[in-house]
């Protein structure tokens, strides 16, 4: 099996340095947003979680797809280290919504759009990962996992909207929508870094399903010859 | 034998197995009827928040009855691999998934006019006779939408033996729009509905319906095959 | 004994096939080709993947190694072609324990398109002694009625190739003898039969040819009557 290219191990660097210089700059040399002044600077990691997480489960369904259409195996290894790492960051997302509303509305948890939307997107996609643990066999395993992760990847913009619609009965809590150029930097830096570490993570999930499979496989017993008379078997 | 046809026999033959086992109906109707009492209790007397909650409790009650009735519609195949039998004859698999959708969902549907009545005895709702016909139709579309996944997840599940916990768990996440939909409409019509609202939820429910009606039918080929 | 007859297209053609359950390979290297309108024995002990063959050429099981054709089918790609073609009566009953023998033979009838009326399915019922059983819940049935009952699933499907999995187990003498006699029918019609079985005083004065499995590979190849002599009768 080839050893995992050098270029991944420079990727996850670059990204781990983003990561610090963007929060840096995020946290002590971008300016105070105007309304909700330092409070607003969780946004700097928070925006980029969501955008990874999403990316990243829109990874998963893609590779479900291939994994459904090719039936090889790397193609679920994919699709299960790109859930574990989507639903990571997915984790992330709900602990960072928590402490902006705490900090923003005084409550942990409040029946925000996409704070809600989130809490079902992990449980939809830890259920898929659930399922993995109660099948043995590695195809069905593989099949079953590829056709629950693209379910459960069709339901999310469905869950968001009726959230929304849901939510629209009762007072929306406005978020800033536009930013201004000087918190661009930090926010994609974030983004990178973020998009870099997962990918570098996931590489690294891949390879270790991909290991942990073959270690469970048994080759092929060889040829036993066959014999000439009856007695001899 | 053609599609159509094929999925006629299916949905005949379960009619005529859930006809068999109707005491079964019994018990999940009376599951729902203590579901629907839990709920009160949780609540307490309060009969201004039991009236507010009442359409959410009674979507509730149905919701964890259809497990029941959808994990109970692959034991029937699976005791004695009846639907290795009928995947042999050969019986195309399509056919197999809307026949056993259909089957739910018209099992599904008979529990609303049960249960519907008892809510509004409990909770005190005096609604008139069309009002009462749109909530089972809303039920109805409901039901469609949470038996199209439904039969797909409990067709995986019920070669396992946690059935019973990974059912619910793939499950209820995946249905929460259409619990979300069917409960705002349920409370629309027993609570009164100003803005008219009910339109846009029922398109909700519907999208949803259409959407998993078709993929989950694309999808099920891979989860009844190949040793599964 | 008849003559088996000319074909073109073997019945079943298996080509390097394997296939695995976890860590366990339930079958390897398995070349196998079966001309149409052979009746072929498979002896070998419990666990020799016997079950195993049956089950992938009916595509219920999907190869890891090597294919297997089905009259020139693919067992997973043309799946439902090579079903139409074939009966596989296994170790399951297939059956539902709320319908009754008449209801479960209508269901198998419509399903396969079969064209088969009730009064025609009523016959199938009196050939296998289960007449009177009609109306009766298969959850009464025996375990040898369940048999008979599994068994019209060969008349009502009218397939080219007839795979049995220990047709004989759970039958009373009568019900062996009636399986006997079906197996020559389908000898005479110019239908493939391919036979799993432990019972070879039963079964290998039928066949034409035997193999034998053992730890999932075919060790031999030969006459039935070798089979069973080799084995002092013995599986």
């Amino acid at each position: 099996m080839k050893p995992i290219s050098k270029w991944i191990h420079v990727l996850g660097i670059t990204g781990l340095v983003l990561l610090f210089v963007g929060s840096w700059i995020g946290l002590f040399v971008a300016p105070s947003e105007r309304f909700m002044g330092d409070v607003q600077r969780i946004m700097y990691v928070h925006v980029p979680t969501a955008w990874n997480a999403m990316l990243g489960y829109t990874f998963a369904f893609a590779f479900a797809v291939a994994s459904l259409w090719t039936s090889r195996p790397k193609w679920d290894s994919a699709v299960t280290a790109t859930i574990e790492v989507s639903l990571l960051l997915n984790a992330l997302l709900l602990v960072q919504g928590s402490i902006w509303a705490r900090a923003t509305w005084g409550v942990w948890w409040d029946w925000d759009v996409r704070l809600t939307t989130s809490l079902i997107m992990l449980l939809l996609f830890a259920g898929v990962l659930a399922m993995r643990s109660f099948v043995q066999d590695p195809d069905r395993k593989a099949t079953w996992t590829a056709v629950a992760a693209i379910v459960a990847y069709i339901d999310v913009p469905m869950v968001y909207f009726c959230v929304r619609w849901w939510r629209s009965l009762h007072q929306v809590q406005s978020t800033p929508e536009t930013v201004s150029s000087s918190m661009i930097l930090p926010l994609r830096m974030n983004a990178f870094a973020l998009l870099f570490l997962g990918i570098w993570m996931v590489v690294y999930r891949a390879r270790l399903e991909t290991l942990r499979r073959r270690q469970d496989q048994v080759a092929e017993p060889a040829r036993l010859a066959s014999v000439g008379g009856m007695e001899d078997v | 034998m053609t599609i159509p046809r094929q999925l006629v026999t299916i949905v005949r033959k379960d009619l005529l197995l859930e006809w068999r086992g109707r005491s079964r109906i019994l018990s999940v109707v009376l599951f729902g009827v203590v579901t629907l009492l839990l709920f009160s209790f949780a609540v307490g007397p309060d009969s201004v928040m039991l009236r507010a909650a009442g359409g959410g409790f009674l979507v509730l009650a149905l919701l964890l009855s259809s497990i029941l009735s959808l994990s109970e519609s692959f034991r029937v195949e699976q005791e004695q691999r009846a639907i290795e039998g009928l995947l042999l004859l050969p019986i195309d698999p399509v056919a197999l998934y809307y026949g056993k959708t259909i089957s739910n969902t018209l099992f599904l549907s008979l529990l609303a006019p049960i249960l519907s009545p008892i809510a509004l005895v409990l909770y005190s709702f005096e609604i008139g006779p069309t009002e009462f016909l749109s909530l089972i139709g809303l039920w109805v579309l409901s039901a469609a939408g949470l038996s199209a996944p439904g039969t797909l997840y409990a067709a995986m599940t019920s070669r396992l033996q946690s059935q019973d916990v990974l059912l619910p768990l793939l499950y209820f996440p995946l249905v929460t729009p259409v619990l979300m939909g069917a409960v705002k409409s349920v409370s629309l019509i027993l609570n009164g509905d100003p803005m008219s609202q009910l339109g846009s939820w029922a398109a909700l429910l519907t999208g949803f319906a259409v959407i998993y009606w078709s993929l989950c039918g694309l999808l099920f080929v891979n989860v009844i095959e190949e040793g599964s | 004994m008849e003559n088996i007859p000319e074909s073109n297209t073997p019945a079943i053609a298996a080509s390097g096939l394997g296939k695995r359950f976890g860590r366990h390979w339930a079958l390897a290297h398995c070349d196998l080709e079966v001309p149409s309108g052979e009746t072929l024995l498979i002896a070998g002990p419990n666990g020799s993947g016997k079950s195993t063959f049956l089950r992938l050429c009916a595509g219920l099981l999907k190869p890891n190694r090597g294919d297997i054709r089905v009259f020139g089918m693919d067992s997973q790609s043309e799946r439902l072609e090579g079903r139409r073609l074939l009966t596989l009566v296994g170790h399951d009953s297939y059956l539902y324990n709320q319908l009754t023998a008449l209801e479960t033979l209508r269901v198998w009838a419509n399903l396969s398109g079969s064209g088969l009326e009730r009064s025609d399915l009523e016959s199938l019922l009196e050939e296998v002694e289960l007449r009177e059983w009609s109306n009766t819940l298969v959850v009464g049935f025996s375990a040898g009625m369940k048999k008979r009952l599994t068994l019209l699933r060969t008349k009502i499907e009218q397939p080219r190739l007839v795979m049995l999995d220990e047709p004989f187990s759970a039958l009373d003498p009568a019900g062996q003898e009636l399986v006997e006699q079906w197996i020559r029918g389908f000898q005479q019609d110019g239908k493939t039969v391919v036979i799993a079985s432990h019972n070879l005083p039963k079964a290998a004065p039928l066949c034409h040819r035997a193999i034998y499995l053992k730890k999932g590979q075919i060790r031999w190849s030969g006459s039935p009557s070798e089979v069973v002599s080799g084995r002092g009768g013995r599986p």
